[in-house]
């Protein structure tokens, strides 16, 4: 059943059509394939999948995009919860988030260029936020410069997706000390990417390093501040979307296996100390799934209170689910502790993504500012 | 309930109404909602219970309650209308939490048990506030383990004869009626004899005393029956079918009171505080700056934040259709692991502002009376592990452990239980 209940027959329709898509193309098992190849993902398979709509969501229909439903991003939180039940490669949230700035705030013409080859699958994009550890920072460990009719970025950004596989780069900088975002390609002269050795088998990230990379001024993207706040929040919630379906997976799994495992003469499901076990976990699960349907009803909104609803959603989630797998190992013993075995596939995926986005610690930190706790009040 | 879906003009229209008759006949809420138990004086007993009267005869008592029956026969979307547009106002509490165990849960587990003939006599007068009823349900011996309990209702030619202590039971010295569960046979394994009967508390027969709890106040009671009587009327549900009705009541009571009657009290819209209570905590000790006190605050803020998503979303899909009715159970675990967390966060913050303060100073006192209540969810209604049976159970599926009471007649159970220490380690 979908984290989120009351589905329109259009958003249960692209749900199933998702989830049958993942099942004959790139089921768990098979992703098994791509963990040792440094690409991580076939760009023929993201171009299949652009197909079914997956790069479209947030963008608006006059840009070439379009969903199926009245709130694009609980569309796109029905994909992210698949890819995380199937702990999928491949940069859906960044590239989702990355295509839908460039078509609101862009250059008109580099987004009429960009936009639809992204949405097609065509052209593969992503979203360089964070600063060289990996922190949200505004843009303000890169600079942008003019330089004649030019651009110059200059700085790093860690913790890139799909870095190596992308064509463009969106870049979170900095211009005169204001926040904006900055179009560049992956293989333009000054640009190093390094893949970075990472937890999550099916994730790539790496370092990038901006040298004096020139790009013509109609690769700024505007909207400031707010845009990449905006974005933030989409991403989150998208983030916790797909640990909440990791989790939902993970769960279901290690319920079946208490229930078929015998020991001392009964499965091992009867005996009370893990039943009163699973009931907690059922219950982190139950409260991650309430509060991952709040924040995508408040953010996909753009309600007055998005901020701290994506903040207390994503501090929830990412606490609850890292428990949840943790627990779900136990339950499993020694069985979850084997290469084969997908538990450590979900386990590693779920705590990646507790801390893409920023950990629980911080949200819970923006949380108190959001508020204005202190008065340190940032926005 | 089968009523119709109605349109959004008409309930627009319905929530003006309700809006228009709020502002004009009642109050507005002045402190917090009634949380603790108050010593009601009688005076106040009667003002509350014409409070109430004249909510019913408004028609926004029993909003889903059939119409036979005296309610409104509207569907949930006006309940919640009522709940939202109420929220700020004083409502009737009759008796403190009498009025809450009546139309919380006493109320849908009439609705579902009661007699036709009992339904269209007694629940006018619940909704009216004529009859402020109380549970007869725990004992002495007895409390998670419900079906245990040793009241018995014998018969003596046409008439019930009862006999035995209750305890637990809020608001019982307000309340006119309980509902009480007693043994009528002994000769069955233990959930297969339980009858419901409906008690007058005013027999001199019962006897009502306060329990001093370990807060101070005192809003639970218990109950001495010694031979009291009553006819074949006032047997609610089927002879020795009381099991069934108990599930009725006690997910009628782990849903938090949102029944057919009650109005929990909602949210009041607009823009959230980050934990008032927590922030002025900190603020009294400049600790509002504190990393690690900054955390506490926000862990509890969302803590707070998460029940009321859990209740919603279970509300919303026990309403659909969408889940299965034990999901009532995991808001009700919750609730038992939140509030003695919140609690203890509470008193963290407060620090050594949580165990002195200036006696004249009420306010102050409220961590302290946080700590020492912050365990009733997790111990009352069903403790946190018979709910964590009930969600492993029925929710998940698991297995029963093996039981050595189920299956045997009840009277032998009491026997083996005797000689159960032997037993041990053997």
């Amino acid at each position: 059943m979908p984290i989120q209940l009351d589905l329109t027959d259009d958003q249960a329709l692209f749900h199933e059509t998702t989830a049958r898509f993942i099942e004959a193309e790139l089921p768990r098992e098979k992703t098994r394939e791509w963990h040792e190849r440094p690409e991580g993902f076939d760009p023929g398979w993201l171009a299949k999948a652009a197909e079914l709509g997956w790069f479209s969501m947030l963008v608006p229909e006059e840009a070439g995009g379009g969903s199926v439903s009245d709130n694009p991003l609980a569309d796109a939180a029905l994909v992210a919860e698949e890819l995380g039940r199937q702990v999928q490669p491949g940069p859906f949230v960044p590239m989702n988030v990355a295509l839908a700035a460039i078509a609101r705030h862009g250059d008109p013409a580099r987004r009429a260029e960009l936009v639809p080859a992204g949405v097609a699958g065509q052209a593969i994009v992503t979203w360089a936020a964070t600063d060289a550890a990996g922190d949200w920072d505004l843009g303000a460990g890169v600079t942008v410069e003019a330089r004649g009719d030019a651009l110059v970025v200059t700085g790093e950004r860690g913790h890139v997706q799909d870095a190596a596989q992308a064509d463009w780069l969106l870049v979170a900088a900095t211009r005169d000390g204001e926040p904006v975002q900055v179009l560049v390609p992956r293989d333009a002269e000054g640009v190093t990417v390094t893949p970075l050795a990472t937890l999550d088998l099916a994730r790539r990230l790496a370092h990038v390093r901006l040298e004096a990379v020139a790009v013509p001024a109609d690769a700024l993207v505007g909207g400031g501040a707010e845009a990449l706040w905006h974005q933030h929040r989409q991403a989150v919630v998208l983030n916790l979307a797909e640990t909440v379906g990791a989790m939902d997976e993970l769960f279901t799994m290690t319920v079946e296996y208490a229930k078929d495992r015998v020991a001392f003469g009964r499965p091992i499901g009867s005996f009370q100390a893990l039943k009163h076990l699973m009931a907690d976990m059922a219950l982190w699960l139950e409260v991650s799934k309430a509060a991952a349907t709040a924040a995508i009803d408040a953010v996909g909104r753009d309600a007055e209170d998005a901020a701290e609803v994506a903040a207390m959603a994503a501090a929830a989630v990412g606490e609850h689910g890292n428990e949840l797998a943790q627990q779900c190992l136990q339950v499993h013993g020694g069985i979850g502790y084997t290469w084969e075995h997908d538990l450590h596939l979900l386990m590693r995926r779920i705590q990646s993504n507790s801390v893409l986005f920023g950990s629980p610690t911080w949200h819970r930190e923006q949380l108190c500012r959001v508020h204005g706790l202190g008065e340190e009040v940032t926005r | 309930m089968s009523a119709p879906t109605p349109t959004a003009e008409a309930l627009e229209a319905y929530r003006a109404e309700v809006r228009a008759w709020l502002a004009d006949n009642l109050p507005e809420r002045q402190g917090p909602v009634l949380r603790a138990a108050h010593e009601v004086t009688p005076e106040q007993l009667a003002e509350e219970r014409a409070l109430q009267a004249k909510l019913y005869e408004a028609g926004y008592l029993g909003i889903t309650v059939p119409k036979e029956y005296g309610g409104q026969g509207l569907t949930g979307a006006h309940q919640r209308i009522w709940q939202e547009e109420s929220a700020r106002y004083a409502l009737p509490a009759p008796g403190g939490v009498a009025s809450h165990v009546t139309l919380g849960i006493v109320l849908p587990t009439l609705l579902a048990h009661a007699s036709e003939e009992q339904k269209r006599d007694w629940i006018p007068k619940l909704l009216r506030g004529d009859e402020l009823w109380c549970q007869l349900l725990s004992e002495p011996g007895a409390g998670s383990d419900l079906a245990g309990i040793l009241t018995r209702a014998t018969r003596d030619g046409d008439v019930w004869v009862l006999n035995g202590t209750k305890v637990w039971s809020s608001g019982a010295l307000a309340a006119d009626y309980g509902i009480c569960l007693a043994r009528t046979d002994w000769d069955v394994p233990k959930h297969r004899g339980l009858t419901w009967f409906k008690v007058p508390l005013r027999d001199p027969r019962v006897t009502v005393r306060p329990i001093r709890e370990i807060n101070g106040s005192a809003e639970f009671c218990e109950e001495f029956l010694d031979d009291v009587v009553v006819g074949d009327d006032m047997v609610i549900g089927a002879v020795n079918d009381g099991w069934t009705v108990a599930n009725t009541m006690l997910t009628a009571e782990r849903s938090g009171g949102a029944g057919a009657g009650a109005a929990p009290p909602a949210a009041p819209r607009g823009r959230r505080r980050l934990a008032p209570d927590l922030v002025r905590l900190a603020e009294q000790r400049g600790l509002e700056r504190d990393g690690a006190t900054r955390q506490l605050i926000a862990r509890a803020h969302i803590s707070d934040w998460l029940q009321g998503q859990l209740l919603k979303r279970i509300g919303a899909g026990l309403a659909a259709g969408q889940l299965n009715p034990a999901a009532v159970s995991l808001v009700k675990l919750r609730t038992g692991i939140h509030d003695p967390q919140r609690a203890a966060i509470a008193m963290e913050i407060a620090g050594r502002n949580g165990i002195a303060w200036p006696a004249d100073d009420d306010a102050a006192s409220a961590p302290a009376i946080d700590f020492l209540n912050g365990r009733i969810m997790s111990i009352a209604g069903g403790s946190n592990e018979i709910q964590r049976n009930i969600v492993s159970e029925r929710l998940l599926g698991l297995p029963r452990e093996p039981s050595v009471d189920s299956d045997k007649p009840f009277r032998e159970v009491l026997r083996d239980a005797k000689s159960w220490g032997k037993r041990a380690g053997s």
